[in-house]
């Protein structure tokens, strides 16, 4: 029995109690124990009801396998031509689209500044903006079919009409980013409010806003495979064919390669010049700014700064709301 | 008084220096981004064959959307259909994004440097996210329903993989984003990587997460609305079978129901968001 000095206790009650004195007691937290519970419950209920079949279930990995290995032992190299063809359709549908939304957002988007106009013109443009968010591609593209027909056009058209929310939503928060020194000098100088837009806002916000618009034609590139589930050409109508209706596996093994790859790649383009339009040239010198980090605002076309990485176009990301 | 020229310009008289020409990324990039405009948009082999005025001309046609505007058929929502449509959708975009979710945690973890063990393990998780990312979820719908046959599941696996893309992308830009002080006090204080891991940066990351995870059901019920097309289950059955059968009166009566409920659960959504963060 070893005592201690501490008022006759053993060692081990002597740690017990110092870890009581020195822990204090776990926070219970009720927000997240909420959300846990919820979330099981909602998990157990929704599975339970799904129409889901277990034999489907378990069936699963096998016919993955199986229909992976039709796909790629080995993919059929001769159908290579017609799906690069289609997928530099589903680019063209994805970047016209993207131009589209890009244009119609840029003024949505100053209207909806909290920085720039009042409440109520704030309050408009935003839930115009939010009804663009909220209706999927494939809603947009079936109401417009009858008017444009079964054509790229309309796929472009659709995925122009849908990326108007993120991108003037997007666009919006880069405007109210910005800093007051330029507009307050406009006014100063008697710029009335167009001029001030003109002269002290968009020089500011533009390369932010031209990034957003490259970050959109990367998701567009992916959307555009919606054109798939009504036959409206590019990558993702070849996809529902081959894979689809006439089954060509092997076909189709080398479609989906191509447009992993193409995506990538263009991804990748988009990128670096997102990072260079953000963060201004690498080798900037002669204008004081070390070529990783740059401060705040420095730099030639140095958009101004949301706090840290999340926030920032350059890095490929943003933190929806 | 005849030390300061009054401006450095080379035309004599005036005030306003001259301006400076474009840098050539700004020249080159706009050029591009007319170029592909161009290329891209023009009506030959490579280009969708894009024409304001073919579309401005086909505006006047005969337009059946517009009829079924005019005669909306509001019964139809409360068709047993369509109500089951809605309730798959739900369903499908509810399991989809909590397993979705589970999985994405730890691929949000290995694909950012502070996250991940080892910088193996860091790449092949990047490149690994990357190509989940790169097939849209209606391949993916596709596909299986082609390999297990048509159904929930199908759609539900669909809305898996976008779930896993959206939130281990977002996920992992935050984690690159923490504070490093706990980190590196955690290591300092001997922690291993799993430690570490759990009490330096989970904590950082939980807050952020759970609303990318929120935004992703968001996401999955808008994303269900395709998968019906080619057979995967969810409101988007009832879309597909309206539009073949061209009843557009029911089928905008259905769109705006949907309308409706995405909203709905946007708005609940973005206030439960608000708390978190």
């Amino acid at each position: 029995m070893a005592r201690t000095s501490t008022g006759g206790m053993t060692d081990a009650q002597a740690q017990q109690r110092s870890e009581d004195i020195v822990r204090p007691e776990k926070p219970f937290n009720r927000f997240r124990w909420t959300v846990t519970i919820t979330l099981l419950v909602l998990f157990f209920v929704t599975s339970a009801t799904v129409d889901i079949e277990l034999s489907q279930l378990a069936a699963l990995p096998e016919r993955t396998l199986f229909y992976l290995g039709l796909m790629y032992t080995p993919p059929d190299v001769t159908e290579a031509p017609s799906a690069i063809t289609a997928m530099i359709e589903s680019l063209g549908m994805a970047w016209i689209g993207t131009m589209i939304g890009a244009v119609v957002s840029f003024p949505l988007a100053f209207l909806a500044a909290t920085n720039l106009f009042g409440k109520p013109v704030v309050f408009a443009a935003r839930q115009i903006l939010n009804f663009f968010r909220s209706v999927p591609e494939i809603v947009f593209l079936i109401l417009l079919l009858p008017v444009t027909g079964l054509s790229p056009v309309t796929v472009a058209l659709a995925l122009g009409i849908s990326s108007i929310g993120t991108l003037g939503k997007l666009g919006a928060e880069v405007i109210e980013g910005i800093e007051g020194g330029p507009v307050e000098a406009a006014a100063a100088a008697g710029g009335g409010r167009l001029q001030r837009i003109r002269w002290a806002v968009i020089p500011q916000v533009i390369p932010e806003i031209v990034a957003l618009w490259l970050y959109r034609f990367e998701i567009n590139i992916r959307n555009s495979a919606v054109a798939g589930a009504v036959g409206a050409g590019g990558i993702g109508t070849l996809l529902v064919r081959q894979i689809g209706q006439v089954r060509e596996w092997a076909a189709a093994g080398t479609s989906l390669a191509i447009m992993v790859i193409i995506t990538l790649l263009v991804d990748t383009i988009s990128g670096r010049v997102r990072r260079r339009i953000i963060r201004g040239p690498t080798r900037a010198v002669d204008l004081g700014a070390n070529a990783g980090e740059q401060p705040e605002g420095t730099g030639p076309g140095a958009g101004p700064k949301r706090e840290g990485p999340t926030g920032s176009v350059g890095g490929g990301s943003f933190v929806p709301v | 008084m005849s030390a300061v020229p009054a401006a450095p310009s080379s035309r004599p008289g005036s005030a306003r220096p001259d301006k400076p020409p474009p840098p050539p990324f700004v020249l080159w990039g706009s050029l591009g981004l007319v170029g592909l405009t161009l290329v891209l948009g023009w009506d030959w082999e490579y280009g969708i064959g894009f024409s304001l005025r073919d579309i401005y001309d086909n505006l006047g046609r005969y337009n059946p959307v517009l009829e079924g505007v005019r005669n909306l058929d509001w019964s139809t929502l409360a068709s047993p259909t369509v109500l089951a449509g809605f309730a798959e959708t739900f369903q499908m975009a509810a399991i989809a994004t909590i397993l979705g979710g589970i999985v994405a945690l730890p691929l949000a973890l290995l694909n950012s440097v502070t996250g991940a063990p080892n910088t193996f393990v860091y790449v092949a998780v990047k490149n690994f996210n990357s190509f989940i990312r790169a097939i849209p979820d209606l391949i993916y719908a596709v596909f299986f329903v082609a390999a297990i046959g048509r159904g929930a599941l199908p759609g539900v696996l669909a809305l898996f993989f976008l779930s896993i893309a959206v939130i281990a992308k977002l996920t992992s830009d935050i984690v690159d984003g923490i504070d490093q002080g706990p980190v590196e006090s955690a290591r300092a204080s001997g922690a291993s990587h799993t430690q570490m891991v759990k009490t330096a940066v989970l904590p950082q990351i939980l807050p952020g997460y759970t609303s990318f995870a929120l935004y992703t059901f968001e996401i999955n019920l808008r994303g269900s609305a395709v998968l019906g097309f080619v057979g995967a289950g969810g409101i988007g059955e009832v879309f597909n079978n309206y539009y073949q059968r061209g009843w557009y009166d029911r089928l905008v009566a259905v769109v705006i129901g949907f309308f409706v409920v995405v909203f709905i659960v946007d708005r609940i959504s973005i206030a439960v968001r608000k708390r978190l963060l």
